[in-house]
């Protein structure tokens, strides 16, 4: 956690900005949601309360903070209680995990009349020698949530619903670690670090002996593993229960799946979790396949000389070029997000046998194929 | 202390104890619960408690056959798990009935 | 002096031992699958303070995140009305049982304590994240070229489990009789 006094809080301070960035991007995204989706659908969504609508979400979350607290007769209150707070857990520490800019190296400074050493701030929660087989583990017990809200809400619908579920979860887990296997062996490593740092500078391969530059394309994962990208972001889909995968929510069918006896503030926090989830998504999307927090044409040392010459002082500079970073890896993980908004309100949703088929039956054999092929090319190529 | 000290900081012997223990457990369970799933349930508590002495003589000896052995283990229980959920619902869908004690007096 | 291992032992220990005792003293089996998760859970925390972050991540990813699911999914399909006792019956045979399981586990501590009263103390292995992924480097080699054998083993196995599972699931007389 740190040598001394002003690291460890810094590390604490840390700890619970990134819980709270993944609660509050929740009204951004359920705005962003609600206006994209009523354009989307040629109509104008909220536009009423504060300027453009933005304020609709926090007049939301006051509606569902006074609204009555119920627990259905035949629940049983530990599974009823603890689902909401499950269903954050996973999302969290996932995203804690992932790297969010360059580390902030902090030159020794004067403050309160002593020295504080130097410093190395990681953007990321902890940092991690096994980052992507603990983010898989992490979210394969996302499954809990919808188990423990399913059989604590006492009631045949709910128990059905989280059963589906839990079932497709489960099955799609599975085509999400077989894509992320070809991640593995381009870049031979599950530090998240040196998958970002793998991707600087022009494309650059070897092909039959020769190493291949292409200076006009970046050096993303995605053109490593265009198969992969999709199957990937396909899973996602299916594993944070977003449209086209949505059965267990469907509203005709299960009148809402496994969150029909939540109300108020604990639907909320489903709703956290599954946006949670979706950010989770689109980071590991922007960590694996297009660069994470680089850009092409942007090293840490040309940017942080740029901004050494806006504002004096090292640790300012510092400071700066991590921040322009994170919001470089913010603008790739926002386009993401409206991806998910984007495919939700227009693919119709997939029935479930159609669901458990295309995930056994299309995505399991594709993700087997791309893990093959890309074993095949790295062979050969590397002659 | 010193005699506290070395009591305290954690070595092998803190490992193997709580691996015992769980494994105990787990055999007490076998023995005492009637519900088939719950039993499935001791065995796995016992698979990991093993793991769990594997890891720790690996870690002591410095030597990676432990992480090796218990990938193994945790594969074939994780089979054995399956098998046995497979045929737990298979009585199940004919007998109507999950305890082990209805089994034990069957005829022919 | 104490090491953050140390304590990471002595707190997830106490959680994963006091989560086994109640997945064999609860009665409602489903609270018996949900502590058995947080006990796996404890114990991948306890491999990831002996340095075992790979096996950590592959006990969460495969134990506790399919298998302890499929534990509770099945136990959610059982009609647990019909289930009224949960012990054995019979005090003397309980008692029997509990009598011998602790002779035991005296007999096990007595023999450990015995034979690592030399030095039981781990050696001091540095931490940082790329020690982790050469660790894992290790392990990958010895499953490949050591015990290459058991590995292919190990995926015809699972071939044939899966099979089974699905052959069991068909048996006729359930409720798949008629497709």
């Amino acid at each position: 956690m740190g040598q001394d006094a002003f690291e460890i809080t810094v590390n604490i301070l840390k700890m619970a900005i990134i819980f709270l960035m993944i609660v509050q991007a929740v009204p951004l995204l359920v705005w962003v949601e609600r206006r994209g989706s009523a354009f989307i659908q040629n109509r104008l969504g909220p536009n009423r309360v504060g300027p453009l609508g933005l304020l609709q979400l926090l007049a939301d979350a006051v509606k569902f903070l006074t609204k009555e607290n119920f627990v259905p007769e035949k629940s049983e209150p530990i599974f009823y209680y603890g689902a909401p707070i499950m269903a954050l857990i996973p999302a969290t520490l996932a995203f804690a995990s992932i790297p969010l800019s360059v580390p902030i190296e902090v030159a020794p400074f004067e403050m309160f009349g002593r020295t504080w050493g130097p410093y190395t701030f990681l953007l990321q929660g902890y940092d991690l020698g096994i980052g992507i087989v603990f983010v898989l583990g992490i979210s394969s017990l996302g499954a809990y949530a919808l188990l423990m809200a399913g059989w604590g809400s006492g009631s045949k619908y709910s128990l059905l619903g989280a059963l589906r579920a839990s079932a497709q979860v489960i099955s799609y887990e599975l085509a999400l670690s077989l894509s992320l296997v070809g991640i593995l062996m381009v870049y031979g490593t599950f530090y998240f670090t040196d998958i970002v740092n793998a991707q600087t500078g022009p494309l650059n391969f070897h092909f039959f002996g020769k190493q291949v530059v292409i200076p006009w394309l970046p050096n993303w994962g995605i053109f490593f593993q265009p198969l992969g990208a999709i199957l990937f972001f396909c899973a996602t889909f299916a594993e944070t229960n977003r449209l086209p995968f949505d059965l267990p929510e469907a509203e005709g069918e299960l009148v809402a799946g496994y969150h029909t006896e939540y109300g108020g503030f604990k639907f909320n926090l489903f709703f956290i979790g599954e946006y949670g989830h979706m950010l989770v998504a689109s980071a590991l999307m922007a960590t694996f396949y297009f660069g994470g927090y680089h850009f092409p044409g942007l090293t840490p040392a040309s940017v942080s000389a740029f901004w050494s010459g806006v504002v004096d002082g090292v640790n300012a500079a510092n400071i700066l070029t991590s921040l322009t970073f994170f919001l470089i890896l913010l603008a790739k993980i926002a386009f993401f997000l409206w991806v998910f908004i984007w495919v939700r309100w227009t693919l119709p949703r997939f029935r479930y046998d159609h669901l458990m088929d295309l995930g056994w039956k299309t995505m399991l054999p594709w993700a087997l194929f791309n893990t093959v092929l890309t074993a095949v090319v790295m062979y050969i190529s590397h002659k | 202390m010193p005699i506290l000290d070395t009591a305290i900081k954690v070595g092998l012997n803190h490992y193997l104890y709580l691996s015992a223990f769980l494994f105990m457990v787990g055999m007490f369970g076998i023995l005492v619960r009637r519900n088939v799933i719950v039993i499935l349930m001791c065995i796995e508590l016992m698979l990991n408690a093993v793991n769990l002495s594997f890891i720790a003589f690996s870690r002591y000896n410095e030597n990676l056959n432990g992480h090796v052995m218990v990938f193994f283990v945790m594969t074939v229980a994780a089979a054995e798990a399956a098998v046995g959920l497979a045929l737990a619902v298979t009585i199940f869908k004919k007998f109507r009935e999950v305890n082990i004690r209805f089994f034990e007096h069957l005829k022919g | 002096m104490l090491t953050v291992n140390d304590y990471l032992f002595y707190i997830l220990g106490a959680i994963t031992a006091l989560s086994g005792l109640g997945v064999v003293l609860l009665r409602n089996p489903i609270h018996c699958a949900f502590m058995l998760v947080i006990s796996m859970v404890g114990i991948a925390g306890l491999f990831a303070a002996l340095n075992a972050f790979f096996i950590a991540a592959v006990q969460l990813i495969v134990y506790a995140g399919a298998v302890m699911v499929l534990f509770v999914m099945v136990l959610m399909l059982f009609d647990l009305r019909h289930e009224v006792k949960a012990f054995s019956k019979g005090l003397a045979s309980f008692i029997l049982k509990l009598v011998t399981t602790g002779v035991m586990l005296g007999l096990l501590i007595a023999y450990i304590t015995h034979t690592f009263s030399v030095d039981p103390s781990f050696k001091p292995v540095p931490t940082d994240p790329q020690q982790s992924m050469e660790v894992t480097k290790e392990v990958s080699q010895l499953l490949f070229t050591r015990y290459v054998f058991g590995f292919e083993v190990i995926g015809a196995l699972l071939l044939i489990i899966a099979i089974g599972a699905v052959t069991l699931s068909r048996i006729s007389g359930g409720t798949h009789a008629d497709s």
